[in-house]
């Protein structure tokens, strides 16, 4: 549809150094499975789930979730940084939201608490699987484990009816 | 039929002729062919001013004294004087005659300017329903200042703006708007643009597009600013749901608002983070994410395409900025988006640039268009009229020509697109007039395409100074017998005696009067040559 004339991107994002502190055998070896993630995500994608690399930096991505039919979120489009480590996947991706969301799990930096994503993470896990994960915060929020806004969690637990309203307010706001 | 193109004949035509339906305006302007500015007083003694315009409903000369401290305004009045002999049209103006005050009163001046600011003098909108004019003074601007509080890196800085609102009738003074630490692009209106009774004011530096309303009262109010949020309120209540969210544990639930200031003060300001997209960002990404995620059905095809065609570019268009504004109607805005360098460059054409149309009450992204976009330039060459539509309260100001109501500018700019063959380079070169600047044509019948015929480079009926050369211009109509009606010759009768220097012209044209202001300038700061051309 639209495409960028303007050359010269590459090299822009700030994740780009991580990936060259450490040997270019592990970047290889991370950037083969950034790839191999990437060919996986492309076949197979997970439902209103979409993530490429920005530009051609491979260490960061942008992904983006489509508020899911029958939430609150319904109508909004999420946008989230995907910032992986050098020496991935033996860490963690760092995963940030940038769209504004009510939800008891993501901060008001962006910054959500998935177990997956921190104590959690075994290499065995993808991109995909995290998207996977995330996308269902979207339809069961967790207000029980130590909710990142614990404001939001008692209002989920305790009138849901109310909290949704306030979801969907915050989605035609800010997630449009 | 008999048909003259002399002024009597027309008028009996006139008298005995109905004109097809919806063209009397059309005929009654064909008299402006037999009325022409064809007399020049050259080098007419008159104060030293900036002349800036004609008010678009020719009741005011608008022009700043010298220092850019104070406004002076004219009212254009005709010029009369008494002949004692019998064929005074043979005789030459009585000298008392040849002077500036014989055709323009002075109103009063005014110091617009205070302290360290000066009036900007390439800005000035017109209010015509209620004769109020809207004039900026600023301090100097800092071209390479420091990008600080989320400011916008490579955009100068100037430390204080005002936008003054005056009554025109008496120069009284009736609201000022101030802009500090900001920077707004005030160079033929470029970054104000009013419509109606709104004003749509383009901060570069701090990335929002103010809206105000302009009220019969005389006052400026901010009706909503875009940028950061999308909605009026979107900030105030980020920050009162903000306190509920960090209700501290001990209370039940976020049921007494009383309690939400009191304890929202512990928080930290949500705001403050700037890692989450701006509202205006949200809604362009989203509209263009959508767009390509409708395109195609299948799942992985359309991640695919995503990849390619949003990912790759995502920072792109992050890194975009707003650099224009137009109202197409009250609610809709026609948003230029850039590269900061493209900004800060004179030279605009090499960088790339977008176009969207954003409904600003109902805060949706409703197209989206590159500046090499066929399809936003056939809407463009079609319907050019409605890109203009703000300035065009009174009848005449419809009749400004464009490519989409006479048919001689649609016929040089199909000859220009023929010449480029089609390029998107001349694409390109067309768009970047969009989005318009705001009232910088002149309604002048003069400059009407169906009329005259005259040299574009030289003179236009956009707002513009030019270069000056010491021939005459001419203006030949259009139609039978193709003639020479007259010349408009700025500068000094004889011409100058210093071919070498460099001269800048500038025509103001009284939009509906037989009456042109043509002011010479050298650029060294010797006083212009001020010629009034009119019909005698």
């Amino acid at each position: 549809m639209m495409m960028m004339s303007g050359g010269g991107r590459g090299g822009r994002s700030s994740s780009a150094s991580t990936a060259t502190k450490t040997s270019s055998w592990a970047v290889s070896a991370s950037g083969k499975r950034i790839q191999r993630e990437m060919a996986e995500l492309n076949m197979d994608p997970p439902p209103d789930c979409s993530a490429g690399p920005k530009g051609d930096n491979l260490y960061h991505w942008v992904a983006t979730i489509v508020g899911p039919q029958g939430t609150p979120y319904e109508g909004g489009i999420y946008f989230l940084d995907i910032t992986f480590p050098s020496d991935y996947p033996f860490n963690p991706p760092k995963v940030v939201f940038k769209t504004r969301m009510y939800h008891c799990n993501v901060d008001t930096a962006g910054n959500l608490s998935l177990d997956i994503l921190k104590d959690s993470w075994s290499p065995a896990l993808t991109v995909t699987k995290v998207l996977l994960a995330i996308r269902s915060f979207f339809t069961n929020p967790d207000p029980s484990d130590n909710p990142l806004i614990p404001g939001i969690a008692r209002l989920y637990l305790a009138d849901r009816a109310k909290h949704d309203e306030l979801a969907a307010e915050w989605t035609r706001r800010f997630a449009k | 039929m008999f048909r003259s193109n002399n002024i009597v004949a027309r008028v009996f035509q006139r008298q005995i002729y109905t004109p097809a339906p919806g063209t009397s305006v059309h005929c009654a302007r064909r008299f402006y062919e037999n009325l022409v500015p064809s007399c020049t007083i050259y080098d007419v003694e008159c104060p030293d001013h900036l002349f800036r315009k004609f008010t678009d409903d020719g009741q005011y000369l608008i022009s700043f004294s010298r220092n850019h401290q104070d406004l002076i305004v004219y009212r254009p009045t005709w010029l009369s004087f008494s002949c004692k002999e019998e064929d005074c049209d043979a005789h030459d103006l009585p000298p008392k005659s040849k002077r500036f005050e014989s055709f323009f009163t002075q109103l009063y001046c005014v110091s617009l300017a205070s302290c360290n600011e000066q009036i900007c003098k390439d800005f000035f909108l017109y209010m015509e329903s209620n004769q109020y004019g809207i004039f900026a003074t600023s301090t100097a601007p800092v071209p390479e200042a420091p990008a600080t509080g989320g400011a916008i890196q490579g955009v100068p800085f100037i430390e204080k703006m005002t936008f003054h609102l005056l009554r025109l009738g008496d120069g009284v003074i009736l609201d000022e708007k101030v802009f500090n630490n900001d920077f707004v692009n005030l160079t033929h209106n470029v970054g104000v643009f009013l419509y109606d009774d709104l004003l749509a004011i383009v901060s570069l530096r701090n990335q929002a597009i103010h809206i105000l309303q302009i009220r019969d009262s005389g006052n400026l109010v901010d009706v909503r600013a875009i940028g950061a949020f999308c909605h009026e309120d979107d900030e105030l209540f980020l920050n009162s749901n903000a306190q509920c969210m960090a209700l501290p544990d001990k209370s039940k639930l976020p049921q007494l608002p009383e309690n939400h200031a009191q304890n929202g003060l512990h928080h930290s300001q949500p705001c403050l983070e700037d890692s989450f997209l701006s509202g205006i960002k949200q809604r362009l990404l989203s509209f263009i994410f959508r767009g390509i995620w409708n395109e195609e059905k299948d799942q992985s095809l359309r991640v695919q395409g995503l990849k390619k065609k949003f990912y790759f570019h995502f920072q792109d268009y992050v890194d975009l900025i707003i650099w224009k504004v137009q109202f197409l109607d009250r609610h809709h805005l026609l948003i230029k988006f850039g590269s900061v360098e493209g900004v800060v460059s004179r030279n605009a054409d090499h960088h790339p640039a977008f176009f969207a149309v954003y409904n600003m009450e109902t805060t949706e992204i409703v197209a989206f268009y590159q500046n090499s976009a066929e399809d936003l330039y056939l809407l463009f060459e079609q319907f050019s009229d409605h890109f203009h539509g703000a300035s065009r309260n009174s009848l005449y100001m419809n009749f400004i020509s464009s490519p989409s109501n006479n048919i001689h500018a649609l016929e040089q700019l199909r000859c220009i697109k023929n010449k480029a063959n089609g390029s998107s380079q001349f694409v390109k070169k067309m768009l970047s007039s969009l989005p318009f600047s705001c009232q910088t044509q002149s309604p002048s019948p003069y400059f009407d395409l169906s009329l005259y015929r005259f040299d574009e480079k030289l003179i236009s009926a956009t707002d513009r100074h030019r270069q000056s050369t010491d021939h005459p211009i001419k203006f030949i109509l259009r139609r039978q017998p193709y003639s020479l009606k007259f010349k408009i010759k700025s500068g000094p009768e004889g011409g100058s005696t210093d071919g070498r220097t460099k001269k800048i012209a500038l025509f103001l044209f009284h939009p509906f009067l037989p009456l042109a202001l043509s002011i010479q300038q050298t650029l060294f700061l010797q006083p212009s040559v001020v010629n009034i051309h009119f019909r005698r």
